[in-house]
Parts: structure tokens; sequence; C-alpha cells
């Protein structure tokens, strides 16, 4: 059995799979509580399922339309109350009616998405027939209400979690000699971490640079996403016109009120690199977490500043290093690092794990991020991983004394 | 997280437990802010029951020492663990926020 096409239908499927477990559960715990029923659920109903996302006394997870009664329920604008199950054609044949555990009434009150369709149903069922008094009746439509703001703003999240997703870099960039992966994983639907990277023309005309980027906005969730959005743009803008000092420097001057006002930090580690000469540029606001690593060994790319927002001004100047050709670039954000007990000793130790050459760059951001988000990182997880390629020209050169050729 | 707060009328030292982190900033901020806006602006955090500690602690820490300096006070930790100062360093923020080893150190000048 399908249900009639309509955009709520979509909305539900796109919720029944976003909301966080347990999320609800104290709402449906409650009205069963005042109804006095054995079992009390918020259903979502989808093209062809229906998604119990929040339960007592019912199984969470997904069953077949034609099974469930709330497919009836989104379809009007008050609530069902259905005295008793087996007694109603509509319902007497499905399985939790006709078998364990026999329910016998329902009342649900049916759930507005963003879209203003209903999107499911917060119903209670018992075991015996019933019927519901007007002040129950209320009842049950003051906590629909609840969880209907619950999904609202859960929409919402999720939503800004989507934007800033699709804020980041997708494609490779383009300029020869570089290979570039990267990857967050928020703690919440959006989050502080973010990574970019873009090409830039060097000032005085000095050739095309791939700007590398890595932040993290102190906290999370969606307050910390405004910023690091920010934070993001304003580097962005300054970055095509000079270097990468002053590009940081600008974009702290700029922010600085943005950031005074709502009491944030943020660290920032941007990297300019020449592909064809492995020549890399950067600044490090109180990040610390950029490595160059290769079978050889590795070294940090850190610098004394302090992140954007601290009350100092610093008078940022950029270091400089050489990325060989069989040399790997990896940052990460503190999310990383607390999994790994905040210690480069352990750093080190799992170094080995990625710098095995067969791996793609995208292989080891995604080794790195799961490794992190498996050891139940509670912090937004980012990494990037730079490293250069043979050009379309056949052509690595490399300078400076980490050189191999 | 719960917190302590002992008031030696030069200054207050406050306690937190725990982890310091997304969880505990808030309440311990608004705290922090109420203190300053009352003329409390000498703070001594007392870090030793802190056994983890994030970013947005770290952000309370460094608001609730801009907030203080403003008032011409100043906010300082002591007796901080590895871990707060593996992060402290990390960011260089040691360099704004001192880690004093007691709160007799913290607090010789006041």
């Amino acid at each position: 059995m399908k249900m009639p096409p309509s955009p709520a239908r979509q909305e539900a499927e796109a919720l029944a799979h976003n909301i966080p477990a347990e999320r609800y559960d104290r709402i449906v715990r409650l009205a069963q509580a005042i109804f006095g029923a054995p079992i009390a659920a918020l259903n979502l109903i989808g093209n062809d399922s229906q998604f119990t996302v929040a339960s007592v006394g019912f199984p969470k997870g997904e069953i077949p339309v034609e099974d469930s009664v709330c497919r009836v329920t989104v379809l009007q604008d008050e609530i069902l109350e259905v005295h008793d199950l087996r007694e109603d054609e509509r319902f007497s044949n499905i399985p939790a009616v006709a078998g364990p555990p026999r329910v016998r009434f329902y009342a649900g009150f049916p759930v507005h998405g963003q879209s203003g369709k209903n999107v499911g149903a917060l119903c209670i069922l018992d075991l015996v027939p019933r019927t519901l008094g007007r002040q129950q009746r209320e009842m049950l439509a003051d906590l629909g209400a609840l969880l209907e703001r619950e999904l609202a703003v859960q929409e919402e999240m999720d939503l800004a979690g989507q934007v800033q997703q699709l804020m980041l870099p997708t494609s490779a960039p383009d300029i020869d000699g570089v290979e570039i992966a990267g990857r967050v994983q928020p703690a919440r639907e959006a989050g502080g971490d973010y990574f970019d990277w873009f090409v830039v023309t060097e000032p005085g005309d000095a050739g095309k640079r791939l700007v590398v980027v890595l932040g993290d906005v102190m906290g999370k969730g969606l307050a910390a996403s405004l910023i690091a959005s920010e934070v993001r743009a304003v580097l962005r803008g300054h970055s095509r016109y000079t270097d990468v000092s002053d590009s940081v420097a600008r974009t702290s001057t700029t922010t600085k009120h943005d950031l005074d006002a709502n009491s944030r930090f943020s660290t920032l580690w941007v990297a300019r690199l020449d592909p064809t000469t492995g020549v890399l540029e950067y600044i490090d606001a109180g990040h610390g977490l950029a490595i160059i690593a290769s079978q050889r060994g590795y070294r940090r790319l850190y610098q004394e500043y302090v992140p954007l927002g601290a009350p100092i001004e610093d008078v940022w100047e950029k270091a400089s290093d050489v990325l060989a050709p069989d040399e790997l670039l990896v940052v990460v954000s503190d999310g990383v690092f607390d999994v790994l007990d905040d210690s480069f000793d352990e750093v080190e130790a799992k170094m080995p794990a990625i710098l095995d050459p067969a791996l793609s760059c995208r292989q080891i951001v995604d080794l790195i991020v799961d490794f992190a988000v498996f050891h139940a990182a509670s912090d937004d997880v980012t990494a990037v991983a730079v490293r250069r390629i043979p050009r379309a020209d056949g052509d690595v050169t490399s300078a400076g004394p980490a050189s191999t050729t | 997280m719960s917190f302590e707060e002992v008031d030696q009328s030069a200054y207050v030292v406050l306690t937190p437990e725990g982890k310091f982190n997304l969880v505990a900033a808030p309440p311990f901020k608004a705290r922090v802010d109420d203190l300053v806006a009352a003329g409390k602006v000498r703070l001594v955090v007392d870090l030793h029951a802190v056994d983890f500690i994030d970013s947005s602690g770290l952000g309370v820490l460094i608001g609730g020492l801009k907030s203080a300096r403003q008032h011409d006070g100043d906010l300082r930790i002591a007796a901080s663990g590895s871990q707060v100062q593996a992060v402290l360093k990390l960011t260089n923020l040691d360099r704004i926020l001192t880690p004093y080893a007691t709160i007799e150190e913290a607090c010789h000048d006041w």
C-alpha cells in the first residue's frame, strides 16, 4: 500500500531518518503516564512505511503503512479516536490488533511539519476499549502541539546543517599537481568546525596557490556554525587580494567585533601551497594541529599565535616549510586530538595507519574521522589531507631541505 | 557540573569539578558574569578537580578574563591538570591565561 502522494510524506521520511534516538521519548512517556495507557508513540507516516521514532510499550522502527492506524490520522485535522479497533473494519485485521499485543483502543493527534501538512501522529493505545473525555482530548492536543514545536526546531537545525555542509568545498581545486580531501563530522546538526580550500593568485602575479584552511570556533551547534560561516567568508574575501599573513590579520580585524560580542574565539590554520615547488606558507592562530608526515617521521607546523577573538593583538607573520613529493600534510580539529588523549605521542603511534601510499587523501580523512567518531568524540571532528601528485606534464620538482628529488 | 565558591573578600575562588565542557560552561559563565557585575572582579578558578576541558570551557575562562579585566580585575587559574595544560599550550592561550600551581601563587599580589 502506498499513501496518497504529498510533500508531507517526503518531509516525514526525511525527518524519520534524521531524528536522534530518544529525542522525543520524554513527551511520549509523558503521554503514556497522563493517559495511563500501556502504549504511546510518535509515528511518522512516509510514502509506504510508518516510522515509530519515539515510543513506550511498542518497538521503534519501520512497519508497512497498511499496518498503521496513524495513516488515517494524518489525513485529517482533528484527533482520531477509535473506541474499539476490533470493531472497526479499517483496522480489525492489522497485526497489532489481530495478534499480540491485541490493542483495542486508539487515540491519535495529527502532528504538523514545517510544510503545514501532517507528517505523523502522537498516539496512545490501550488493550481495553475506552473513550477520552473532553479534557483528555485537549491534553492530547497540547502534547501534540509540544511535539510539533520540537519537530520544527529539529527541521530548522537539519536545514542549518545542510547549509553548512553545502558551504564545504566538494570538487578538486583548479590547480595542477595536488590531491586534497576534507571531512567534517559535527557533534550536532551544525557545528563550529569547518575546512575550506580554494585557489588564489599570489600577490605580484607570482602564480597560483592552493589555500587550505581549517577553523574551529569555540563551542558546538548552530551558534558556533554562524560564527564559523562568517570567519570562512571573511577569510575567503581577504585571501584573494593579499598574502597569507595579511589575510589572517585582516580577518582577525574584520571579525573582532562579532567574536567579542559573542565571547567566542576561533582557531585558524591557513596555508598557501605552491604545488610546483612544494613551498608551504602558513599561519597558525592557536590551532596547533597541523603536521607534515612521511615514513621518515613527522613535524608540526605551528606558531605561537593565539586564536582569533583572544584579548591580545598579535602581529601575524607567516612561517614557511616545504612539502616534499612523498610527504602528507594533515590538519585535524581538537575533536580528533581529544580522542588521542591530547597527546602527540598518541598521534605518532597512529601515524603508520594513514601513511600507506596506496591510500587516497579521501580514504585518509575517512580513516581519521571514523576513528574519532568510533572512539566517541563528543566534539566536532574535522580532518584535511593534502599531498602533491605528479603534474599533468609529469613534472614534480621540490625545493628546500626536505627535498628528495 | 557543580562548582564551589568561596569568597575570600580580596578575591573569589571558584572550583569547578569534572568535565568543563559545553554542558558545564553556561552556568559557570552566568556565575562569573554575576560576580563581575557585583564588583567581584578578582577571580581565581581552581581547576584541580577538572579532568577535561574543551573549547567551550576555555571560551568561558577567556570570556571571564576579558570581562574581569574590563573592570580592572583579573581571572586567574590555579592547579590545572595535565589535560587542561595540554589544551592551553596547544592553543597558546597560556600566553593570556597563565596557569599558576596554587591558589596562593595565583593571588600573590591581591
